[in-house]
């Protein structure tokens, strides 16, 4: 009862700072701004669990003492007298799961001409357009990953591109609104795309790109552009006599990463293509942060480290076109051991649910291989590492004082194939838990569609 | 030079004829006789491709080669119910798919004829099943090692007939053992768009095959042809199964009525909404084939899909197998069996959903999917429980034969694990 005042609470006080509606405070300063308010979470204790920390290490038997939707403290003898008292004696405590490899929203279920929302595929060059703005934060989807522990993900446009468009953090989390869901503070990043996408999509048109050296023409010519776009606006800066150039929406988004605001995240399989994008990023100077779907990173795991570059991996995927057939399963753990940055990434509405079985899987394959590999150092893949790669490690990914209490309680090890995610935590609020159904939420879409039923 | 002595005496074991195989010290799971629970510490004696005996101190006849398992676990070999093993090698490339006929196919080559081109329910994939495949290797060393190879429809409901395969590298193939069609929003686009003409057309198809005489019948435009219309008319007369990838409730009811009108045994493949009509496909004794994981509403077929599908139904008495419904990583049925467990089914019944009902309902060889004897050596031996994510297949038998623990990704492995080796990448 008291929970639910306070719920109503929050609402009311949101809906009074003008943000649940979605309306930004300030528009042009900062479009498309969140809206997000955390919900009033009561402080917790939760004591006796397996802790994975997500840096590393592994506490066992540790409390966690979360205040104010924060974590207050880590540790054997945390005492937090008025704390509701989580009691998880043989359960497992890790950091919330990141994704950051995602199209939910963009690419909802059900999949149908009216909601095909992620590929701008009419350009190679979409810089333009925003992830965020296809997103539909009604797709059933979403809370499905909660229930698999996700509660933060990375939305980015799909692949058909060079250029894709800006991708966009989310907090996993019921919203009327995507700006209800955007990660405060989260940079935004670029989506770009190598190899067979663009050349299947524009090639089959008669269109560049059309091969490898396309692609990478196509590349180089957008950013002499934004180059020289940069350099005008800011000569028009420096001096009044001087004309600024016409407002360029794509190029405006090339800048930002050309001034290290907005962080590249860039499709692409193979080793070699991996290493002519490091080349391009020199070239014109910007950084690349992650490559995603690097199923090949560990023919050049050694670059990766030297260049500090993320690799956002499957588990097993592979065969599925040429470029993703050198796939090896030790590809996580050679490019983790090599002292390169690893995530694992989902891509997949159906992986996104059960991401800790992916780095299971891929723990498993360096232990196959003979390569020590422990679950503390494999949940990393998927929280700070990840939160790294998207820009928000200071905020979430590890469990550790002052970060959100983004939270996942497990059955068992996470790393089983048996286990299942009892409750998430963002903020500290408690947003699903698996013994009450009336802490998981549903969609505007799941309402009585017979056809979702309960079981008989 | 020592390595290449190694190499030498490697080889020669390998061509030492053993006169069998014993096993000794596993906790062995038969699945014999429905024999859910495991026997331990006994011993699995095999000999020209077959078990010969399970037990706890059989006399190991000399000769045999001796492998100790103590610890460890066995089971049948996995069967893949569902998969297109042999016939793709990889999905995005046409040139290597070999899966179906349909009009992209033969749009390609710029013929227009399309009702010469048919095949529908005439094509047979056992022509093509490709035993250099990379994928085998890939997924036999990961206990795979049976699976129903289906043809995908191409330009009809009913995409023709599939075969079983063994995974080793004599790739034995049972042909025809099941026709192949599916009822859904995609194949309705091939009967003009609605799921109702599709169901006309196959009633249509099965009701003229039952009296089906090739001098005397001719087809109206865009009906059965003659050869598709033989195809049918051996089908009815094989008693083999139709496999219908079916997900919505309505037209799995639909199925179900054909099968019984028809007179065919039925299994439903997807089958996303089975679980709303459990006590019915128990009824019938239709078994349906499901991957635990494809639980999203990702079409207006399959809005009910939920992940406990596989055990409702097994709750409710419906013969389940499991798929892993991925080509390329057939493999991954193990974390499919582990998923259902997680959602409540027994674990030995998840286990025979992968090996003994699988077999059976495919009409794989006598034996297939146990350790029963005189059952076709298939087997696996496997570091702990088969389901978990942190085990793996240690051995692999098929038929009789350990198979070589090596595939192209434990070749690049071995390239690129040590970037700093000796010899320069294109020489390792």
């Amino acid at each position: 009862m008291a929970r639910r005042f306070r719920g109503t609470l929050a609402f009311v006080a949101a809906i009074a700072a003008g943000h649940a509606l979605g309306a930004s405070p300030d528009g042009a300063r900062e479009p498309y701004a969140s809206t997000y308010v955390p919900l009033p979470a009561e402080p917790l204790l939760i004591t006796g669990a397996t802790l994975l920390t997500g840096t590393g290490e592994r506490l066992d038997g540790a409390s966690v003492h979360v205040a104010d939707g924060r974590i207050v403290a880590v540790g054997p003898d945390v005492e937090a007298p008025g704390a509701r008292v989580v009691e998880a004696r043989g359960q497992w405590l890790t950091p919330g799961l990141i994704d950051v490899h995602s199209h939910l929203g963009d690419y909802p279920a059900p999949s149908i001409q009216a909601t095909a929302d992620g590929n701008e595929a009419t350009d190679p060059n979409t810089a333009r357009v925003w992830a965020e703005h296809s997103v539909w934060p009604q797709d059933p989807q979403f809370p499905l990953a909660l229930a698999g522990g996700v509660t933060t993900l990375q939305i980015l446009p799909g692949s058909a591109n060079l250029f894709g468009g800006r991708g966009v953090t989310l907090k996993n989390v019921p919203s009327r609104t995507v700006q209800g869901m955007k990660f405060p503070g989260a940079p935004h990043s670029l989506k770009m795309a190598c190899g067979e996408n663009p050349e299947r999509v524009y090639g089959s048109r008669t269109l560049a790109p059309s091969t490898g050296m396309g692609n990478v023409a196509g590349y180089r010519a957008a950013w002499a552009k934004a180059v020289e776009y940069r350099d005008k606006r800011a000569r028009a800066a420096a001096d009044p006599e001087k004309d600024a150039p016409d407002r360029d929406l794509g190029l405006d988004t090339l800048v930002g990463v050309l001034d290290g605001e907005i962080l590249v995240h860039n499709h692409c399989y193979r080793a070699d293509e991996m290493a002519m994008m490091i080349d391009v990023a020199r070239e014109f100077g910007y950084r690349i942060t992650a490559f995603h779907h690097a199923v090949e990173s560990y023919k050049i795991a050694d670059l990766l480290a030297v260049e500090g570059i993320c690799s956002a991996m499957w588990a097993d995927w592979w065969s599925f076109k040429l470029e993703a057939f050198d796939a090896v399963n030790q590809n996580v753990a050679l490019v983790d051991r090599a002292g390169a940055c690893a995530i694992v990434h989902s891509d997949s509405p159906r992986g996104i649910q059960h991401l800790n079985q992916e780095a299971a899987k891929a723990m498993a394959a360096a232990r196959r291989a003979g390569m020590a590999m422990s679950e503390a150092e494999a949940v990393r893949w998927l929280t700070l590492n990840a939160a790294r790669a998207l820009g928000v490690a200071a905020e979430t990914g590890s469990i550790e004082p002052g970060k959100a209490a983004d939270l996942v309680l497990w059955n068992r090890n996470p790393f089983s194939v048996y286990a299942r995610a009892q409750r998430v935590y963002i903020d500290g609020y408690l947003y699903y838990d698996r013994n009450d159904p009336r802490r998981q939420p549903r969609t505007d879409f799941d309402l009585d569609q017979t056809a979702r039923g309960s079981a008989p | 030079m020592t390595r290449r002595l190694g190499c030498l005496v490697t080889l020669l074991w390998a061509g030492v004829a053993h006169a069998g195989t014993a096993i000794v010290g596993a906790t062995v799971y038969t699945l014999e006789a429905d024999q859910a629970q495991p026997r331990e510490g006994v011993t699995v004696l095999v000999a020209d491709g077959r078990v010969q005996a399970v037990g706890p101190d059989p006399v190991i006849p000399d000769g045999y080669q001796r492998i100790d398992a103590t610890g460890r676990i066995v089971t049948p070999g996995l069967i893949e119910s569902h998969s297109q093993l042999g016939l793709v090698e990889i999905a995005g490339e046409p040139s290597t798919r070999d899966a179906s006929v349909g009009v992209v196919a033969f749009a390609s080559t710029g013929a227009t004829g399309v009702e010469r081109f048919r095949f529908g329910p005439a094509f047979d994939v056992q022509y093509a099943i490709n035993p250099n495949s990379t994928l085998l290797p890939v997924n036999r060393m990961d206990g795979v090692t049976r699976a129903v190879v289906a043809p995908l429809p191409g330009n009809d409901p009913l995409a023709g007939w599939g075969a079983a395969i063994r995974l080793d590298d004599a790739v034995g193939v049972q042909p025809r053992l099941a026709l192949f069609g599916s009822i859904g929003a995609a194949t309705a686009a091939y009967t003009g768009g609605s799921r109702s003409a599709l169901i006309q057309r196959l009633r249509e198809g099965l009701d003229g095959a039952r009296s089906f005489r090739p001098d005397r019948y001719q087809p109206d435009a865009g009906a059965y042809t003659r050869r598709e219309m033989s195809a049918l008319k051996a089908f009815l007369d094989a008693g083999v199964p139709l496999v219908l990838t079916v997900h919505r409730a309505n037209e799995i009811r639909q199925a179900l009525a054909m099968a019984r009108e028809f007179e065919f045994p039925l299994v439903i493949h997807g089958g996303s909404e089975a679980w709303q009509v459990a006590h019915t496909l128990a009824r019938h004794r239709v078994p349906v084939i499901v991957d635990v994981l494809d639980n999203l509403p990702v079409s207006y077929d399959q809005l009910g899909a939920r992940l406990d599908n596989a055990v409702l139904l097994q709750r409710a008495g419906v013969p389940v197998l499991l798929t892993a419904e991925e080509t390329q990583n057939a493999r991954l049925l193990r974390q499919i069996a582990g998923n259902a467990v997680a959602e409540g089914m027994p674990w030995a019944d998840a286990l025979a959903a992968v090996t003994a009902v699988p077999a059976r309902v495919f009409g794989l060889p006598a034996g297939t999917g146990t350790l029963g004897p005189g059952a076709p050596a298939d087997l696996v031996v496997w570091t702990d429980d088969p389901f978990e994510l942190t085990t793996w297949a240690e051995r692999v038998m098929i038929d009789g034969e350990w198979i070589p623990m090596t595939s192209r990704q434990t070749r690049l492995l071995e390239r690129y694990r040590d970037l700093e080796g000796p010899l320069p990448f294109g020489y390792r």
